[in-house]
C-alpha cells in the first residue's frame, strides 16, 4: 500500500481524474473531499459492501413471489 | 411517441443511462424499466440490456412510504444535471423475501432519475440514518 503524508488542505490525485483533499483533522476523526468524474462511484468502505450484497440479494425476483407482493399489496389498499 | 432503436433488445422503452454502474454489477450501465403487474399496480421491472436476465424489482417509494422523502446531495444533482426536485424520478429497489410479507426496500439508497435526461444513480443518503431493508409491509 501506497502511504502519504498530507496535512489540512493537502490534496492527493489519483490517475490524473480524482483528487483527494483532506479537508479537517480532528481528534480520531479525518474529514475528506473527494472531486471524481461522474462515472466514478465514491462510497465509505463499510457502506459500500453493504450495499453490494443488498442489491446482490435483491437482482433476479422471482417472478412468482412478485406476484405474491402485487396480491398482498391489493389486500392492502391503505398500502 | 417514436420508437427507440436498439439492437440489444427489442424492448420499445427508452434506455435508463447509470453512468456509474449499480454497486455489485459495475458492468450494467444501461436498463429499461418495464412496467410490471396490475395496470395500476406500483411495481416495475429495472432490466439489463447488457447482461441477460439481471433484473430488480423497484416501487416508487410513496407507495408504500408516504413519510419518505430523501435529500438528494449537491454533488449528486450535478452529477445527474438535476437543477429541482421535479426533475428527479425517484425509486427503491425492493427485495423480495421467502413470504411476500418479508419484502423489504431498499430506503438508505433509492434510484435516482433525470426525467429529461434520463441519467441515473443508485444514490446512498447521508442524511437520515435511513434503513437499508424496510419491511415494505410492516
Amino acid at each position: 500500500m501506497l502511504v502519504l503524508t498530507r496535512r489540512p488542505n493537502q490534496s492527493i490525485v489519483i490517475g490524473g481524474g480524482i483528487v483527494v483533499t483532506v479537508l479537517e483533522v480532528r481528534g480520531d476523526q479525518v474529514r475528506l473531499g473527494i472531486k471524481a468524474p461522474r462515472d466514478v462511484d465514491v462510497h465509505r468502505d463499510e457502506v459500500w459492501a453493504e450495499l453490494q450484497q443488498a442489491n446482490r440479494a435483491a437482482a433476479l425476483p422471482d417472478r412468482s413471489a412478485v406476484e405474491g407482493l402485487e396480491r398482498l399489496r391489493r389486500q392492502r389498499p391503505d398500502a | 411517441m417514436s420508437t427507440m432503436t436498439d439492437t440489444d433488445t427489442d424492448l420499445d422503452v427508452p434506455a435508463l443511462h447509470f453512468a456509474a454502474g449499480i454497486p455489485g454489477f459495475p458492468e450494467a450501465r444501461q436498463f429499461a424499466l418495464v412496467w410490471w403487474g396490475d395496470e395500476d399496480g406500483p411495481f416495475s421491472i429495472l432490466t439489463s440490456l447488457e447482461q441477460t436476465g439481471l433484473e430488480f424489482l423497484v416501487v416508487p417509494p410513496h407507495t408504500f412510504f408516504p413519510d419518505y422523502a430523501p435529500e438528494v446531495d449537491d454533488d449528486t444533482a450535478e452529477r445527474l444535471g438535476l437543477a429541482s426536485a421535479d426533475d428527479a424520478i425517484l425509486m427503491v429497489i425492493v427485495t423480495v423475501g421467502d413470504q411476500p410479507g418479508d419484502a423489504t426496500a431498499n430506503l438508505l439508497a433509492p434510484i435516482v432519475v433525470n426525467r429529461h435526461t434520463r441519467e441515473a444513480a443508485q444514490v446512498v443518503l447521508t442524511e437520515g440514518d435511513l434503513p437499508l431493508r424496510a419491511p415494505l409491509f410492516a
